[in-house]
């Protein structure tokens, strides 16, 4: 559902966040905050634009709270949307960032996307993001890419795992591995460059990395993470807690307590196939 | 005679077996069998959704531009195995 043009077409009426199950203590807590305290490893639910006030319930699956189908989920959506008059021009939008390089780059990986990487400081930096904005609001580049800002600490390294790489302050535009842990540098662009020159190099880019890249299949991508013996050291051990008692659950329990929870549904019995199928 | 209601029991029970089975996640997480899950139909470079990637921007967006918040949390790994959602 969520690479279909109907939902894409939704989704841009709303601020789509996405957040890593596994990278922090906090995101498993915001997690545990949608799900009456148990952590599962997806979440879903809609929200005012305050952040705070829920507008539906909260589940592991869209479809448990806004749909059994597809379209039932996008009419909804579209529905709430509707509710509330955007402020603001795209100009003045908040930039994506992640908590931290190696994150972006799995993700990149993950959805297959080129990632836009800003290493900069200071004064420079506040130049580079109003070229940005224009650029990443734009309808042409909106959705195509991820964009990251260098942390000076979590940061650090991130030449290490990248080929073609400088510590110079720059933008580099990175097509990140199968396995997303490594990368390589597919241009570099200076932090002075125009808003209109940089969504020109972006897009070219991207037209290059559509041609060269197939789309994964996930069924031979674990076979092969498997037989590589690939793992990715997350900030939380993998596994779900699905009684709600804090711990993760040994591996093979089942759910427990987990379906009194405002989405109701299927919650607490296992990632639902259609959620699987379609991040 | 007796075949007629029987048939469709047993493709709805067939159904029930195959849905099971998909929810019973050889991960850590029993969802599906990763060997049940395919390739996006999304072609690689075309626009997909525009994902806020940490909460603090996401919550900040939101205020400034008054729109809702459509919030996922999801794990861009499969068993540990990194690279795929």
């Amino acid at each position: 559902m969520f690479s279909t043009k109907e939902f894409i077409e939704a989704s841009r009426n709303y601020v789509c966040v996405r957040l890593e199950s596994y990278e922090s203590e906090e995101h498993q807590q915001l997690v545990r905050s949608f799900l009456n305290g148990r952590f599962e490893n997806t979440a879903f639910c809609i929200l005012e634009p305050d952040a705070e006030t829920r507008l539906t319930g909260s589940s592991r699956s869209p479809h448990h709270i806004m749909g059994r189908t597809n379209d039932q989920v996008i009419a909804e959506m579209t529905r709430i949307a509707k509710l509330y008059r955007k402020k603001g021009g795209d100009r003045e939008m908040a930039l994506q960032d992640f908590h931290s390089f190696r994150q972006a780059l799995n993700v990149a990986s993950a959805d297959q996307r080129l990632l836009l990487f800003v290493s900069g400081n200071g004064g420079d930096l506040e130049k580079v993001k109003s070229t940005l904005r224009p650029v990443f609001a734009d309808s042409d580049v909106m959705g195509r890419f991820h964009l990251d800002f260098a942390d000076e600490n979590s940061d650090a390294d991130w030449t290490g795992t990248v080929s073609r790489s400088s510590d110079a302050p720059g933008m580099y535009l990175i097509q990140a591995d199968r396995f997303g842990q490594h990368g390589a540098v597919v241009a570099a662009i200076p932090l002075t460059v125009e808003s209109a020159d940089l969504k020109s190099a972006l897009l070219e880019a991207n037209r290059e990395f559509a041609e060269s890249e197939a789309r994964k299949v996930y069924s031979d991508h674990v076979s092969e993470g498997r037989e590589k013996n690939v793992f990715f050291k997350n900030g939380m051990p993998y596994g779900e807690d699905r009684d709600g008692d804090g711990k993760i659950d040994p591996r093979g329990a089942k759910g427990g307590k987990g379906r009194k929870g405002r989405g109701g549904g299927a919650e607490g019995r296992g990632r639902p196939a259609e959620v699987e199928k379609e991040l | 005679m007796v075949l007629g209601p029987v048939l469709p029991c047993m493709n709805r029970i067939l159904s029930i077996l195959t849905i099971t089975g998909l929810a019973v996640c050889s991960a850590f997480s029993q969802g599906p069998r990763p060997n049940d899950l395919g390739a996006s139909p999304q072609p690689v470079g075309a626009p997909g959704v525009m994902w806020y990637t940490t909460w603090e921007t996401a919550k900040e967006e939101a205020r400034r531009s008054n729109r809702p918040v459509f919030f996922m949390a999801a794990a861009a790994t499969c068993s540990g195995i990194s690279g795929v959602f």
